[in-house]
């Protein structure tokens, strides 16, 4: 390991540690330092975010009134209407709360520097997808075979790990790519500073492993081929000294890739694809509200309310999702323009940001697949 | 402009973390408590009465065989009941009791069974102690330390003792969480209670009985 890749993967570690920390922080104390393991925070220090409170109390009073209204649009079909609205009330409020892919979502579309119009699309999708995944659960299991609640629990408990994992790899594909990208461009960054480094660096070179690059030989490109050592690229070892050209505008970066993948790579053919795949893993994992509605509803004789009910909670939740994802991106645009005013170091800043962004969507793999993000169990009473 | 994207960034890092900050309930329970006591005045253990709210009901019945509809007979239940109270050991069956300021254990329920009374399931069942306590103080709580669970008193004698007409019985609300306590609740993912904080009691439900 060179010293310019241990430099950047120590500036990754960092800026990982900063994003856990901040995103730890960030909800219990904004102005604050983070509080000692298990000491309670001062009275009065903190800032109050009772609207948080009022948003768990709102999608609460929705939730236990959806009995209400399934029942009574047994007998009054206008009833119907007003679950439907509902139900879209509860999607919204509901999808602030934990669970719904909306970090992973956003954490996806800010490392693929994805459109916020495609956000919004693909927010859509994962919403969709989570819904239409509860009401083929319940109606195979509950409709088709009669299942109980273990059964079902147990299922439902499958495709989350499924989900989990898919978003794990999702997480680490996006993670190799832009870590690569990320190490690319802290390598040309310090190719442009390379001058003063270059005698140093080839004498160390010379002098621990001459012989392995061949550098009597007088190729020395071979040295910049290993990686991160480009101050010592195209340096022709002349007896009077070293010369390198810097005038080569096409060089090769230390991974054999002309330079970091660009965004239209990204954004280009297979995007889509890419995207609806991974939104596709998120949206996965049925949403436990949705599946207790529908057999609640099937058990009232009335399923296709129920498909209806949980239909319209899932747009409630794209929604809200949606405009969650349309806020990361813009702050990744602005991020991005910032960027723009400061060459270099700018762009190694994005190229952070994103593996950043990817590998928080590990993180939240593994947090989710370990169960510490759990954030709706069914399993407490019925196995 | 950074102005700007720090705000953004600020909000974006709130909502985001808000996705593991509360985990919230799809099952609500409400519940009568009975404390036993012995004759010689040592606490012996709790006889709960649990009741679903009705579409927990209903998931918890699907796929259960009954001969008539809208009717579950306690026969119909029992293998139900079983499956509850197994699943619950894993949660310590949501139930916390200190004598005089020692936690108690509780062994394996007895006597357990579901009632399916008006579109709602009532789980029935007894926590013995594993070896009968006498105390001054008893404190029990009942609650659900995720929150996956939303307990709350029932309204009409929500708490009862048996068998200790010496004893007086008084129980507690769980208060509003202040701010400070919300904040703390978002972090329990990540820095998890130590086993000596008494964090737990601002959402737990709280039994006491005091004994001369």
């Amino acid at each position: 390991m060179t010293r310019s890749h241990a430099a950047a993967l120590t500036a990754l570690a960092a800026i990982l540690i900063a994003c856990t920390t901040a995103i730890d922080s960030a909800w219990s104390a904004p102005f604050g330092a983070p509080h000692p393991l298990g000491a309670m925070p001062a009275p009065g220090a903190m800032p109050t975010f009772s609207w948080m409170g009022w948003i768990f109390a709102e999608q609460a009073a929705f939730y236990r009134s959806l009995s209400g209204f399934i029942r009574a649009s047994k007998e009054d079909g206008a009833a119907m209407w007003e679950l439907f609205g509902i139900s879209f009330a509860y999607g919204v409020f509901h999808a602030v709360g934990p669970g719904h892919g909306k970090a992973v979502i956003s954490s996806y579309l800010v490392a693929n520097q994805e459109t916020w119009r495609r956000g919004i699309v693909l927010s859509f999708v994962s919403a969709a997808v989570q819904s239409i995944v509860a009401i083929i659960v319940v109606a195979i299991a509950a409709v088709l075979l009669g299942a109980t609640a273990k059964a079902i629990g147990l299922t439902v408990h499958l495709v989350e790990i499924t989900s989990y994992a898919f978003v794990i790899l999702i997480g680490l594909r996006l993670l190799y790519v832009k870590g690569r990208g990320f190490l690319i461009a802290s390598h040309e960054l310090s190719w442009h500073h390379a001058t003063d480094l270059t005698f140093a660096a080839v004498s160390t070179v010379k002098g621990l492993s001459a012989t392995t690059f061949h550098l009597s030989e007088g190729r020395p490109r071979a040295v910049a081929m290993r990686g991160g050592q480009c101050q010592i690229d195209g340096c022709t070892a002349y007896a009077h000294g070293f010369q390198c050209d810097h005038d080569h505008e096409h060089h090769e970066s230390a991974w054999g890739h002309a330079h970091a993948p660009e965004p239209a790579m990204l954004a280009g053919a297979g995007g889509w694809r890419r995207g609806l795949v991974a939104v596709g893993a998120v949206g996965l994992r049925p949403c436990s509200g949705a599946i207790i509605v529908l057999i609640f509803a099937l058990a009232q004789d009335l399923f296709w309310t129920g498909v209806g009910a949980t239909l319209i909670m899932g747009l409630g939740t794209a929604v809200t999702v949606a405009a969650i994802a349309t806020l990361a991106v813009s702050a990744r645009g602005l991020a991005s323009r910032v960027a723009r005013t400061r060459a270099g170091l700018g762009m190694l800043a994005m190229r952070a940001i994103e593996a950043g962004a990817a590998a928080l969507i590990v993180a939240f793999g593994i947090l989710l697949l370990a169960g510490y993000m759990a954030s709706e169990q069914l399993w407490m009473f019925t196995g | 402009m950074i102005k700007h994207t720090c705000r953004s960034c600020a909000i974006l890092l709130l909502l985001l973390s808000i996705n593991r900050a509360e985990a919230h309930p799809h099952v609500w329970v409400t519940f009568h408590s009975e404390v036993l006591y012995a004759a010689d005045g040592t606490m012996t253990g709790i006889r709960h009465a649990w009741t679903f709210d009705d579409m927990f009901s209903a998931y918890a019945l699907q796929g259960i065989a009954h001969a008539k509809k809208g009717h579950y007979t306690r026969d119909e239940l029992a293998s139900l009941a079983q499956t509850n109270v197994e699943s619950l050991k894993e949660y310590s069956y949501f139930t916390y009791a200190r004598g005089d300021g020692k936690k108690l254990k509780f062994s394996d329920p007895v006597d357990y069974w579901l009632e399916y009374r008006d579109a709602t399931l009532t789980l029935h069942f007894t926590l013995p102690l594993k070896a009968p306590a006498f105390a001054k103080a008893i404190k029990i709580e009942v609650y659900d330390p995720s929150i996956f669970v939303d307990f709350e008193f029932a309204k009409d004698t929500p708490v009862s003792l048996s068998g200790a007409p010496q004893c007086q019985m008084t129980y507690d609300l769980p208060h509003q969480p202040t701010a400070a306590e919300q904040s703390r609740l978002s972090q329990l993912d990540f820095v998890p209670l130590d086993p000596l904080s008494t964090y737990g009691e601002i959402f737990a439900n709280k039994i006491l009985v005091k004994c001369p």
